[in-house]
């Protein structure tokens, strides 16, 4: 049993690395979920830990996806447990679906007579070989070559997998380190002592030696194409994931505007994960006590012990919602660099806050919040391109409109966000408007995705708009955003 | 646990087997959970879109054991008074009323203020005590002499403090009432408990935790099909092949409402009562509001609507 509790800890690791949070209280359950499930069907095994470990939609495809990998090996070891001494075959091509003997065996031929060349050539087929030899054959000295040639399949998995764990194979980083840690596995495993009985041997030069000389070469390039599989699996299981988070650390930390197409879906998730977080952290709603209607129930309650006589009135508590919030967004020229950025900031926001509005502008103000709300972020943010992006930055013009549409709305209890790099292209700036936002909103933030050196350069109006605003800041990375949505949930939660 | 017809649940054979004897068509997963629920006695909590079967579940492991199905159905606003316990305050005043009267002879001669408090406290919180309070879904479910099946449905719409308040009840099956203290389950009498969800907001991790958590998706077609075959028998075989073929490609397509089961079993219900063979084109126009619930949709189907009918019917 504690064979497969050992497995389950690692494999739950493998999760963990995939992103899938895992508490040590699950970890028991999963334990216990073994216990009762037992290991024999193994799709029965993946659905119980399915519902044991993963806990979202988009976990359960993480996790099945980990399972298929991480297991593979258990499952040869239970197909083949009821075969004494079978040809050692290589593992990992022939997992998929279960139906992997026939082409196995093909392959194991195949691989015997790329083998049999410079292994003597007498042992051209493990399973006949025995009957065919007209002498006794030896039996191998060497710890390694009994447990390859008398040894079945699920032990010398066993001592393969005991040797990984010996040499930490789960460090594995880089895909450079495969030969050094293929070598390594196979030394933990007696690879020496194997050399020296195979040379021993050969030099013996009696028929049955060179036979079994012959064999053992064989079976040992056949383990090490084994070695080399399950090193190249742990690869995939524990590197590849630790690979993938250096690379999303360097990403939040590349300016927006010099990220790659390429990395656009990554930043996508990391965003994503950022707004998931965040929901975490900050969804809490606070309830404030405020006098509003007579709570009858709750003050008779309160006092029975006056004898019916009303001391205490008690009131119904008021709910105070998290606030609105306002999302202006510039989707001109001068920030196409950035402005898919910013609006996916908005699409992310939008997930969070609840009662979030979105507006995009080059010039005319035009509101998306039901584009956001009902499409995916792809479709919302091409349709915004197309619909209001590119064209020369007016940001008089989008006051005018929000002043002429969307002021009412402002109260104390609002926050507005405007996105964009205040370039007004020498235009009318109208900062009076946005002061009197400032008035009536409870907060205005200015994120610009330009360098604070270069706001007053050229035709950027940030040192006229800067006044009207409780917070301005610089917002051109994905630390940067981080930061900012928590800093502004903080104080609206 | 040992609870009434517990040999249902011995195998997750068998329950598959029982649900399908009560024509509720699961798959190996949804009764893998309800398996592991009762011998890992853990809560379910499932998740998945609405109208597959999430509260029709519960309903049917209740129907299946034979024990009582309490249902708590949650809103925003739901607090403690209403899911776990009220003291019933008409009762308690009324009380008082009447032992003032009586006050005189409680107290029997007692002299001095000491004397009678003494008296008085023999009587203990006899005012806070089982006798006035009234229990909600939640300690009922937990008083329950029989066990019971408690589903919690809709738990995204309540509160984040409900959500906490339920930690209790789900990790350690008792609940803490600060007059009386804490009430526990019977032992072996444990409720199974069933959570529903339908994401709306982001369950908490605290409460995933102590849970199984089951995601119920849209069923394959194979399985929409014993589906509609259970609950509408009298379904002619062809018509049922056409209509499960002709959901599933509806599934597909960017609507704002994918029809669920309860509108396929809907609308086959509608065909088969205007005495339908086999799916066309026209009839199926007619009766489009039944599986689609929004105009946009209706419109977007409606475009395609020929081409689809023909490949339902045709592929078979």
């Amino acid at each position: 049993m504690t064979q497969m509790q050992d497995t389950l800890v690692d494999f739950i690791k493998v999760l963990r690395t995939a992103d899938i949070k895992v508490s040590p209280a699950e970890t028991l359950d999963a334990v216990q979920t073994v216990d009762i499930i037992g290991i024999e069907d193994r799709q029965c095994l993946k659905n119980s830990l399915s519902l044991v470990l993963s806990k979202t939609p988009e976990e359960k495809v993480a996790f099945n996806d980990c399972f298929e990998r991480y297991f593979t090996f258990d499952k040869m070891q239970t197909t083949t447990l009821g075969l004494t001494a079978p040809p050692p075959m290589p593992i990992g091509d022939a997992s998929k679906d279960g139906e992997f003997a026939p082409e196995v065996t093909a392959k194991t031929n195949s691989q015997h007579q790329a083998g049999g060349g410079d292994g003597g050539g007498d042992a051209q087929d493990w399973s006949q070989s025995d009957a065919e030899i007209d002498f006794e054959p030896l039996s191998p000295s060497s710890v390694l070559g009994k447990l390859l040639l008398d040894g079945n399949r699920m032990e010398i998995m066993i001592a393969l997998a005991e040797a990984g764990r010996e040499i930490n194979v789960k460090q594995i980083v880089v895909f450079t380190q495969k030969g050094l840690y293929t070598r390594k596995i196979m030394e933990a495993m007696g690879l020496q002592c194997l050399q020296y009985e195979v040379t021993e041997l050969q030099a013996g030069g009696s028929r049955p030696e060179i036979h079994l000389a012959g064999r053992l070469k064989n079976a040992r390039d056949l383990l090490r194409e084994q070695v080399r599989d399950y090193v190249e699996k742990q690869f995939l299981l524990h590197a590849d994931e630790s690979g993938r988070q250096v690379r999303e650390e360097l990403l939040r930390k590349v300016k927006l505007s010099n990220l790659e197409k390429r990395n656009v879906k990554q930043v996508q998730e990391i965003l994503l994960k950022m707004a998931k977080k965040l929901i975490a952290v900050h969804s809490k709603r606070r309830k404030t006590f405020k006098r509003g209607q007579l709570d009858v129930r709750k003050t008779l309650r309160n006092n029975m012990q006056y004898d019916g006589m009303l001391f205490h009135i008690k009131w119904r508590s008021q709910k105070v919602d998290r606030p609105k919030v306002i999302c202006i967004c510039d989707v001109s020229g001068s920030v196409s660099n950035y402005s898919r950025f910013l609006l996916m900031l908005l699409y992310s926001l939008a997930e969070i806050l609840p009662k979030v509005r979105s507006f995009a502008f080059s010039s005319d103000l035009g509101e998306v919040t039901q584009l956001f709300a009902n499409t995916t972020l792809e479709d919302a943010m091409a349709k915004t391109m197309r619909d209001y992006g590119n064209g020369s930055t007016d940001y008089g013009q989008m006051l005018m409109d929000f002043k002429s549409h969307h002021l009412k709305d402002v109260n104390q209890k609002t926050t507005i966000i405007i996105l964009g790099d205040a370039r007004n292209n020498y235009g009318e700036p109208k900062a009076e408007i946005l002061r009197e936002m400032y008035d009536k909103a409870q907060h205005v933030i200015w994120l610009n995705p330009e360098p604070r050196s270069s706001w007053t350069i050229g035709d950027a109006e940030m040192k006229k708009y800067a006044p009207c605003c409780h917070q301005v800041e610089v917002c051109n990375s994905l630390l940067h955003l981080e930061g900012v949505v928590s800093n502004l949930l903080r104080r609206s939660g | 646990m040992a609870i009434k017809n517990e040999d249902k649940l011995c195998s997750i054979d068998s329950i598959q087997n029982n649900f399908e004897s009560l024509n509720y068509i699961c798959s190996p997963e949804i009764a893998t959970a309800v398996y592991l629920s009762y011998h890992l006695e853990k809560p379910v909590l499932i998740e998945g879109p609405p109208g597959v079967g999430k509260t029709e579940l519960a309903k049917t492991t209740a129907d299946m054991l034979g024990l009582p199905c309490i249902r708590l159905q949650c809103y925003e606003g739901l607090d403690e008074s209403k899911a776990i316990y009220e003291w019933k305050y008409g009762k308690q005043l009324l009380y008082t009323q009447v032992l003032k009267e009586a006050l005189r002879e409680i107290l029997g001669g007692a002299k001095g203020l000491s004397d009678s408090v003494a008296k008085l406290h023999e009587f203990g919180d006899i005012f806070f005590s089982e006798d006035f309070l009234e229990p909600r879904p939640l300690l009922k479910a937990l008083q329950e002499e029989d066990s019971c099946v408690l589903l919690i449905d809709e738990v995204d719409k309540s509160d984040h403090e409900f959500e906490s308040l339920l930690l209790e009840m789900l990790s350690d099956y008792q609940l803490s009432i600060p007059e009386i203290g804490t009430v526990k389950a019977i032992p072996d009498k444990k409720p199974i408990i069933f959570l529903t969800s339908n994401n709306s907001r982001e369950i908490s991790d605290a409460l995933k935790r102590r849970c199984l958590h089951l995601y119920i998706p849209f069923p394959d077609s194979e399985l929409e099909g014993r589906i509609v075959k259970a609950r509408i028998p009298e379904i002619p075989e062809r018509l049922r092949q056409q209509l499960v073929r002709f959901i599933q490609e509806l599934r597909e397509m960017d609507l704002k409402k994918v029809p669920a089961i309860s509108e396929t079993i809907d609308w086959a219900r509608t065909l088969l009562l205007l005495h339908t063979e086999s799916l066309n084109p026209d009839l199926v126009r007619q009766t489009l509001n039944v599986i689609l619930k929004f105009q946009e949709d209706v419109e977007t189907v409606e475009a395609e609507l020929q081409s689809i009918t023909h490949r339902a019917i045709k592929s078979i």
